[in-house]
C-alpha cells in the first residue's frame, strides 16, 4: 500500500517543515511591543493589591522615608515588565479637603519608571501640591472673641478678651472671619484674624506650595540580591528637605523569603515665615530667632515570606531618630487663669530629640479572583506616643478586570506626655508643652472605595473616594469658663483621587 | 460561532484564575476559541503578564491571518483580484508550510478549499448542498494555482486562502516560544484544544483530558504530558446530519464533499503544535484509513470513532 510507504517520511518532513516555519517566523516576524499589547486588557496591575508574590509597595511606616526593594515571588514580574514594556507612567491627582474650612490640598503626581535589560530600574517622581485653608493654631476656644495674627506679623496687640463672656465684640461678624489689615505699619505683611466665641481658633491663612522630586535606582547583584538607592528633594515656602537612601534585599529559600535592610538620611531646613518663634515666648511679643534645622536617621529591617500561593506576609521593623527643631513654629497654647479665662498665648516647645520604633505586619491574600490585604502597625516613641493602625483592603474583581475596592482603616494613638490642652497661669513651669492636636490622644477611622477600570493597551484608570473622621479622646478636668465648649472638635476630611497608569 | 466577549471599553477580556496545585490559568477568547495559559506560578500578576503575552500573540496572528476579518493581511490578499500583493516573510513562511503539507498529503490538505464553506454550512441542520453547486467551486480550489515568492503573493480571482487549519496551532507554538523567552516556569498553552507544553510542572506532568465528542468538558481519557504538543481535529462540534448520515466538516478538496467514515476526532502528539495539528488533519482527511495512516506514521495518537 502506497500509504504505508509514504507515512513514515511524512512525519519527519512535517516536523522539519514545522521547525522551518517556526524558525523563520521568529527571525522575521517578531511582534512589536505595540502588537503585543494591542487590543489587550492591561498587563499592568497595581502590584500592591494583587495576590501573593506581588510586590508590597507600602512604606513600612507612614513617615519613614526608606523605600524597600519589593519582595519577589519565584518569578520576577519586574524583569518581564522591563523587557516587555520598559516604561511605566503613573499619574494621579488628589484632592483633600477638611471640614469647617480647614486644610485643602490639591496634589498632582507623576511617576515615571523605566526598566532596563540588565534588570535595573530607574524611577523618577515629581509631586506638586498646593495647600490652602486653616489649621488649628493650638489656642482653645473661648467664650469671648480671640484675635490672632499670622506668623509674618512682627507686632500685635494680642487681645484676649476677658471681659463680659458671651458678648461678642462688635467687629466680629462671623466665626473665624479673616480681616485683612493693610497699611498698618509694622503689621503690613501680616493678617489679623479674629475668632468668635466658642469657635476653635483656626488660622485660615495657610497657603503653601510644595514641589518634591525623588529619584531612585534599583540594581540586581547576582541572582539573589538587589540594591536600591536614591535621593529626594522637597521644597516649600518655609521648609526644605533633602534625603538619601540605600537598601539591600536578599532572596533565599527559593526566593520565597526576602530579607532586607535599608537606611535613610534626611536633613531639613525649617524657615518659618517671620522666623522661628522663641519657645515659651508670649505670642504677642513676636520674639523670633531665624531659621532652624533637623536631621533624621532611619533604619529599616524587613522580612517577606511567601507562606503559600495564596498568602504573602511581610514584617518590617523600623527605628528612626530625629534631632533638631521639632516644634511647629505656628502652634501656640492658651494660657488660662484658674477659672479658664484666656490670659494670653505662649509658643509651644517640644524636645529636640525623638526616637520612634515601629513594627508593621502586612498580609496579602489571593482568593480565586479577588484579593485582600490586612495590615497592622504598632508605633511607639520616646515622647510617650503609641499608636496602632489596622488597615483592610478588599479588591473585588469583575470579569472585565475592572474592580471595586473597599478600604477600612482604624487608627488610635495616645498623647505625647507633654501634650497640654492649655496652660494654667501659676502652675509649675514645664520644659515642654504643645497643644498640637496631632500629639493628642485620638481615634480615627477611614472608609473608602476605589474603582479601577482597564483602559486597554496596558493602562488603567482609577478613582478613589475616602472619608476620614478623627475624634479626640482628651478628657481633662475643665475649668469652669470652658464648660460647654467643644475643646476638641476633631477632624473630618474627604479624599478624592483620580489616577491613570500606563505601560509601554 | 461564539462571539468574542468584550469589556465595557470594547477591549477583549483576559482574566486570571487560581487553580489547584499552585496553578494560575489565564483565560481569554481568541480565534473563535476559548484559550488558556496554565502557569505554575505563585503570583497572579506574573501569570497575567505571561498569559498576556500569549494572548497578544494569539490576537496578533488572528488579526493578521484570519479570513473572517476584512482588515487582515490575508483578506487583503484574498481581495486582490489576482494582482501581486506584497507580504512579509511570516506570510510567505506559512504559505511555504501549507505547500509542503499539500504535497505531503497528495493534495488532501489544501488551504484554498475554504470556499467550499460557501455551500457547506455546518450548522447541525440537514441542508446538504446540491452536486452542481459543489462542482462549480472546484475550479477555484488548488494551491498549485496560487503563486508566491519574492515578497509577493497572487491569488487568482474567485480563489481564497484560508489558513484556519494552521493558524491556531502556529499561534500555540509562537505563544510558547515567546513565553519561554520570558520565563522558565511550568507552562502550558492551550488554544481551543491545540496545546503545547512550555515546561513541565515541578512535580509530575500536565494532565490533559481528551474531550468526549459532543460533550462539554467530559474527558474520556486523561493524558499526562511533560513535553511536546497535542492537537485535535475532528467534527466534534460541526457537522450536518441527513438521513442518518453524519457529514463532518472535514471536506475533501478534490471532490468538494466531506470525507466519509472519518473518525469523530483524532488527537496527535508531536514535538510542535503545527506538526501535531497537521498530522491530525491529514489523518482525518484519510477517512476510514485515518488509523492506518497514524499507525504507519509512527506517532502517538488517540482516535475517537
Amino acid at each position: 500500500m502506497q500509504l504505508t510507504k509514504k507515512s513514515a517520511p511524512i512525519r519527519r518532513q512535517l516536523a522539519a517543515a514545522a521547525l522551518t516555519l517556526l524558525g523563520i517566523s521568529l527571525a522575521h516576524a517578531e511582534p512589536t511591543s505595540a502588537d503585543r499589547h494591542g487590543g489587550l486588557a492591561p498587563l499592568q496591575i497595581d502590584p500592591s493589591l494583587l495576590g501573593p508574590g506581588a510586590a508590597p509597595r507600602q512604606a513600612p511606616t507612614e513617615d519613614a522615608g526608606v523605600s524597600m526593594p519589593p519582595a519577589r515571588s519565584r518569578f520576577n514580574v519586574e524583569d518581564l515588565a522591563a523587557a516587555d514594556a520598559p516604561w511605566r507612567v503613573d499619574t494621579g491627582f488628589l484632592y483633600y479637603k477638611e471640614g469647617d474650612g480647614r486644610i485643602q490640598t490639591k496634589e498632582a503626581v507623576i511617576n515615571v519608571k523605566r526598566g532596563f535589560s540588565d534588570d535595573s530600574k530607574l524611577s523618577l517622581k515629581l509631586t506638586v501640591d498646593t495647600l490652602t485653608g486653616g489649621s488649628p493654631n493650638g489656642a482653645l476656644p473661648s467664650k469671648s472673641v480671640q484675635t490672632f495674627s499670622t506668623p509674618s506679623g512682627t507686632t500685635l496687640q494680642a487681645t484676649p478678651a476677658t471681659s463680659t463672656p458671651t458678648t461678642p465684640q462688635t467687629y466680629t461678624t462671623a466665626s473665624g472671619s479673616v480681616v485683612q489689615v493693610g497699611g498698618n505699619g509694622s503689621a503690613s505683611h501680616s493678617t489679623v484674624y479674629s475668632v468668635a466665641p466658642g469657635a476653635l481658633p483656626i488660622d485660615k491663612t495657610f497657603q503653601d506650595e510644595r514641589i518634591a522630586l525623588s529619584l531612585g535606582r534599583e540594581q540586581v547583584l547576582g541572582s539573589s540580591n538587589r540594591l536600591s538607592y536614591g535621593g529626594a528633594f522637597s521644597h516649600e515656602l518655609d521648609f526644605m528637605s533633602a534625603s538619601g537612601n540605600a537598601a539591600i534585599a536578599h532572596d533565599f529559600n527559593d526566593k520565597n523569603t526576602t530579607l532586607s535592610a535599608g537606611v535613610n538620611l534626611e536633613t531639613d531646613s525649617i524657615r518659618p515665615i517671620g522666623g522661628a518663634p522663641v519657645a515659651w515666648s508670649e505670642y504677642g511679643q513676636f520674639l523670633k530667632q531665624g531659621n532652624k534645622s533637623k536631621r533624621v536617621e532611619d533604619l529599616l529591617l524587613g522580612l517577606t515570606q511567601i507562606m503559600n500561593r495564596r498568602w504573602i506576609t511581610q514584617l518590617n521593623y523600623s527605628i528612626d531618630a530625629s534631632n533638631g527643631y521639632q516644634n511647629d513654629p505656628y502652634k501656640i497654647l492658651s494660657v488660662l487663669d484658674s477659672q479658664g479665662n484666656p490670659l494670653g498665648y505662649d509658643y509651644e516647645n517640644r524636645p529636640e530629640h525623638r526616637v520612634r520604633r515601629s513594627l508593621y505586619w502586612d498580609n496579602k491574600f489571593a482568593l480565586n479572583r479577588d484579593t485582600f490585604q490586612v495590615s497592622f502597625r504598632h508605633m511607639s516613641d520616646d515622647w510617650g506616643i503609641t499608636s496602632q493602625t489596622a488597615d483592610f483592603h478588599y479588591r473585588w474583581m469583575f470579569a472585565d478586570n475592572s474592580y471595586l475596592e473597599p478600604h477600612l482603616r482604624r487608627y488610635t494613638q495616645s498623647a505625647a506626655n507633654f501634650y497640654r490642652l492649655f496652660l494654667i497661669q501659676g502652675d509649675p513651669a514645664q520644659t515642654y508643652a504643645s497643644a498640637d492636636p496631632r500629639l493628642a490622644a485620638f481615634d480615627a477611622s477611614t472608609v473608602g472605595l476605589k474603582f479601577g477600570v482597564p483602559m486597554g493597551a496596558g493602562s488603567e484608570f482609577s478613582v478613589r473616594v475616602e472619608r476620614y473622621l478623627q475624634k479626640g479622646r482628651q478628657a481633662p478636668s475643665i475649668p469652669a469658663q470652658l464648660q460647654g465648649l467643644d475643646l476638641y472638635p476633631g477632624l473630618r476630611a474627604w479624599i478624592v483621587q483620580g489616577g491613570l497608569s500606563a505601560s509601554f | 460561532m461564539p462571539t468574542n466577549p468584550r469589556d465595557s471599553n470594547g477591549e477583549p477580556s483576559i482574566r486570571v484564575e487560581s487553580r489547584a496545585g499552585g496553578i494560575h490559568a489565564v483565560l481569554f477568547f481568541a480565534m473563535a476559541s476559548p484559550c488558556e495559559v496554565l502557569l505554575e506560578i505563585d503570583d497572579a500578576r506574573a501569570a497575567l503578564e505571561i498569559g498576556g503575552i500569549a494572548a497578544a500573540e494569539a490576537r496578533r496572528i488572528e488579526a493578521k491571518f484570519s479570513r473572517y476579518r476584512i482588515d487582515s493581511v490575508l483578506s487583503r490578499i484574498n481581495r486582490s483580484g489576482g494582482k501581486a500583493v506584497a507580504v512579509d516573510a511570516e506570510m510567505l513562511a506559512l504559505l511555504d508550510f501549507a505547500r509542503q503539507c499539500h504535497e505531503l498529503s497528495d493534495g488532501l490538505f489544501d488551504v484554498t478549499s475554504g470556499i467550499l464553506r460557501r455551500v457547506w454550512k455546518f450548522d447541525g441542520s440537514d441542508r446538504i448542498p446540491c452536486e452542481q453547486d459543489v462542482r462549480a467551486l472546484l475550479p477555484c480550489i488548488g494551491l498549485e494555482k496560487i503563486r508566491w515568492g519574492d515578497g509577493t503573493v497572487s491569488v487568482p480571482p474567485g480563489m481564497e486562502i484560508d489558513l484556519g487549519g494552521i493558524a491556531k496551532e502556529y499561534a500555540v507554538d509562537r505563544a510558547v516560544q515567546l513565553a519561554r523567552k520570558h520565563c522558565a516556569y511550568p507552562l502550558l498553552v492551550n488554544f481551543g484544544g491545540d496545546l503545547r507544553v512550555g515546561a513541565p510542572p515541578t512535580q509530575g506532568a500536565w494532565e490533559i483530558g481528551v474531550e468526549r465528542p459532543d460533550s462539554d468538558r467530559q474527558a474520556i481519557l486523561v493524558l499526562e504530558m511533560e513535553q511536546g504538543a497535542l492537537a485535535t481535529s475532528g467534527d466534534t462540534h460541526r457537522f450536518l446530519l441527513r438521513d442518518g448520515i453524519r457529514y463532518g466538516h472535514i471536506l475533501d478538496p478534490r471532490t468538494g464533499w466531506p470525507v466519509r467514515d472519518a473518525p469523530r476526532s483524532v488527537t496527535v502528539a508531536a514535538g510542535t503544535c503545527v506538526e501535531a495539528g497537521m498530522l491530525a488533519t491529514i489523518a482525518l482527511l484519510q477517512g476510514n484509513q485515518a488509523q492506518a495512516f497514524l499507525e504507519n506514521a509512527g506517532v502517538r495518537y488517540w482516535c475517537l470513532k
